[in-house]
């Protein structure tokens, strides 16, 4: 048969679905815009700095991969998507080269070394954050709070999570009572936000939110600058669930295994018995819900098929807990990720159970 | 009735583009016709019993079958032939052609059509009458009496009228129902006396209009025959045997016999108005399309010309298709004539095609998800680039119904389907 390029282009079905990798590359880096601007009322320009640097250098970094292999691919949005990223899991005030070594490390190396978009194994954003974490360890665990906690910029704060491995144990106090007691101001809104819906909400069942929680939510905190905005990264990840970009399993699965062990052994604070662990505490502080949504659920670093995916996903949630439980950091999220991403052709074949006559396929 | 549907997979065509009902008009007549004689592309090519310069009749006899799949051809039109030659089809395969040019008096025209009572022939009147009118089936374009007598010597097989048309288009098969009832149970009764099935079952929208449903339901009761009508889910690619077969719970498709309303319509013409199979109801529509209409075109007419009658393009057309958006061939021109087994003429808008560059596979598991047959798409693509054409078949690539369903999905606009098509291509030639 004569397939001349005419015939390519025309070959059935001639109408498609909405969804592009480019269309959902984009929307996804719009949802993060939000996070962009939240965190920078918080930080100020700081901030701003970072999110366009790592913008910037992802860009610059992907025309350089575009010239060198003569494929244009600016277009596809994943050089942005994989700069706002980078940029999410920086500290406010982190240094002009972290971030820019990160994306160049994450676009060149990660990616366009293994071939470009869709063939790379490693999640290109948590492989720079890594890269950076494993250079430069100061800068990255360099937290300052947010100028209105403060009411003046720059001043340097472990963040909640941090705090809450350092607090030795025996201490019988709750961690958001250490957290006061530690001079962790508690800000007007949470007083406010809390008593409201302990008003109006918890009182009828008969629940009580101790003070604290709103604060973390919304940002009020010593935290890399993808975690102060956790509501826009919920907004985001409900958009991105709703149009069907990510594979759904892979964050519930996540996040329902991961909260219920920190509800069963505990976060590691002070004055949590067995089944008895602070999950909210665990769950709203650090870049989880991020991770969850953005990164894990990645579908070039990601598995197909649903087993797989719920698989891979209650993977990850068991890892973070593990390595944020008993590691030596808090951000053990990010190394969950690129752990099991390494694994994703073993978790497939276990998942659908396919036996190939020669090898495997990845 | 409750609503039936396959298991697994396949795509949303909840929105069908507007559409004006009405009587369905007859097309003008061309100018000059050009008739294919195969309409497959394993068929033998009928031989041509005409010469250039002859004058022919409007339902002469052009070519004679000879041999498997291929059918009596018939002239559409009053005239003169002009050529025979050897033309590449729309659907990719070179076919023989008769041109004829419009001249002379009408016989069929503006006449009022024969009536025959059917009901005093038998099976082998019958047979002869189809066979010789050139009847094929309009969904395949194989030869009627062919696959009929096929079917008559395995009895025990369940015949589905379908009226199914799933994509956003066409609804062709609805009107006819709508317009023709009578026709069509009249010609599903004359296939019954052919081919004899256990029962036969009339697969419809599940959003078919009542005003449509009601009367097709009373003639069904009135007839002798063992008729059923069972709605169906509208999700592509519902209309094919191996779904239809998965929404009844038959474990084999191959006990379907799946005919639709044009097919016993031309039937019917044939064995009671002694018409060859020279008409086509033809859906003309799409974005690009100004007043979208069903139109009944003679065979050999060009596409252009139906076009034109539907008022033309509006802005400009992506892609010319001849047949549905997912399973339907691009036409290389608006010369391509009309053939018995033109369903739909479909110019679609760059909004509708959605056509993006490729863009190499992210693993997003939308083909999984959008396979009918529970394969996985991605990974018999890679096997195939991988050059292991055996493992692919291995995973199931012989399963593949070639709908199209992850080719519609893919976020990279891979043309999955191409590659599968072509890597059985080369499995049968091997």
């Amino acid at each position: 048969m004569n397939c001349t390029k005419l015939e390519l282009r025309s070959y059935p079905p001639f109408i498609h679905d909405w969804k592009t990798s480019a269309k959902a590359a984009w929307i996804c880096s719009a949802t993060l815009v939000p996070v962009a601007l939240w965190s920078s009322v918080l930080y100020g320009r700081i901030a701003v700095v970072t999110w366009l640097t790592a913008v910037a250098a992802a860009l610059v970094a992907e025309a350089a991969a575009s010239a060198l292999t003569r494929r244009w691919t600016l277009g596809d949005g994943s050089a942005v998507l994989t700069g706002l990223l980078i940029a999410a899991a920086m500290p406010p005030g982190a240094p002009w080269y972290v971030p820019v070594a990160s994306a160049a490390f994450a676009i060149l190396i990660v990616k366009a070394a293994f071939g470009g978009l869709g063939a790379n194994w490693m999640n290109p954003a948590l492989a720079g954050v890594a890269f950076a974490y494993a250079n430069w360890p100061a800068h990255m665990r360099e937290y300052v709070l947010p100028r209105f906690v403060a009411g003046v910029d720059g001043v340097t704060a472990a963040t909640p999570l941090t705090f809450a491995k350092g607090l030795a144990g025996g201490l019988d106090i709750k961690v958001m009572d250490a957290l006061r007691g530690a001079s962790y101001p508690l800000s007007a809104i949470d007083g406010a936000v809390t008593g409201f819906l302990n008003d109006s909400l918890f009182s009828r069942l008969s629940a009580r939110l101790p003070d604290g929680y709103i604060d973390l939510i919304i940002g009020f905190k010593p935290g890399a600058l993808g975690e102060s905005a956790l509501l826009a990264v919920a907004l985001g990840s409900i958009v991105l669930v709703s149009l069907r970009l990510i594979k759904l399993e892979i964050p519930l699965a996540m996040l329902a295994v991961f909260g219920l062990l920190a509800r069963l052994f505990g976060t590691g604070l002070p004055g949590e018995g067995f089944l008895a662990g602070d999950a909210m505490f665990a769950m709203s502080g650090g870049s989880l819900l991020l991770v969850a949504f953005y990164m894990a659920a990645d579908p070039v670093s990601s598995p197909v098929g649903r087993g797989a995916c719920l698989l891979y996903g209650a993977s990850i949630g068991a890892l973070s807990f593990v390595f944020r439980r008993w590691g030596a950091f808090t951000e053990g999220v990010a190394y969950a990720v690129l752990v099991m991403n390494v694994t994703v052709p073993f978790i497939e074949k276990a998942a659908t159970g396919l036996r190939l006559k020669r090898g495997g396929v990845a | 009735m409750r609503a039936r549907g396959f298991k697994r997979g396949g795509v949303p065509v909840d929105h069908r583009a507007p559409f004006k009902t009405g009587p369905i008009e007859n097309a003008f007549l061309p100018m000059n016709a050009i008739v294919q004689l195969r309409e497959h592309r394993c068929a033998v090519e009928p031989i041509p019993v005409v010469s250039v310069g002859q004058e022919v009749r409007e339902g002469q006899l052009l070519a004679r079958s000879a041999g498997k799949a291929s059918s009596n051809v018939h002239s559409p039109i009053p005239g003169i032939v002009r050529r025979i030659e050897t033309t590449r089809t729309s659907g990719g395969f070179d076919s023989k052609a008769i041109l004829v040019s419009l001249e002379g008096s009408f016989s069929m025209l503006g006449k009022r059509p024969e009536r025959y009572l059917w009901k005093s022939l038998n099976k082998a009147d019958i047979s002869h009458i189809v066979q010789d009118k050139g009847i094929v089936r309009v969904s395949s374009g194989e030869p009627l009496y062919e696959i009929l007598s096929e079917r008559s010597d395995a009895p025990g097989f369940v015949m589905v009228v379908s009226a199914l048309e799933m994509d956003p288009y066409r609804r062709t098969e609805e009107e006819l129902l709508a317009l023709r009832a009578e026709d069509v149970v009249d010609g599903c009764a004359i296939a019954a006396r052919m081919a004899l099935p256990a029962r036969i079952m009339f697969a419809v929208d599940e959003r078919i209009e009542p005003a449509t449903l009601e009367p097709l339901r009373e003639l069904a009761a009135r007839s002798e025959l063992d008729i059923a009508i069972q709605p169906f889910r509208r999700r592509f690619p519902q209309d094919l045997p191996g779904q239809i077969a998965e929404a009844m719970d038959i474990a084999d498709p191959g006990t379907l016999f799946i005919i639709e309303p044009s097919t016993l319509v031309a039937l019917h013409e044939a064995v009671v108005s002694n018409k060859p199979h020279i008409e086509q109801y033809v859906y003309v529509g799409g974005g690009s399309i100004k007043r979208p209409a069903i139109l009944k075109a003679r065979i050999g007419a060009p596409i252009g010309d139906l076009i034109e009658e539907c008022g033309g393009f509006s802005g400009h057309p992506e892609t010319i298709v001849i047949g549905g958006p997912f399973r339907g061939r691009a036409a290389a021109d608006l010369d391509a004539p009309v053939t018995r087994t033109t369903r739909a003429v479909l110019a679609l808008s760059p909004e509708e095609t959605k056509s993006a560059p490729e863009r190499p596979c992210v693993r997003c598991g939308d083909c999984v998800d959008a396979c009918p047959e529970g394969l996985s798409p991605y990974r018999l693509l890679k096997l195939l680039r991988s050059g292991r054409p055996d493992d692919a078949l291995a995973a199931g690539l012989g399963r593949c119904s070639s709908c199209g369903s992850c080719s519609y999905a893919c976020r990279s606009r891979i043309p999955l389907v191409r590659y599968f098509d072509e890597a059985r291509q080369n499995e049968v030639r091997r």
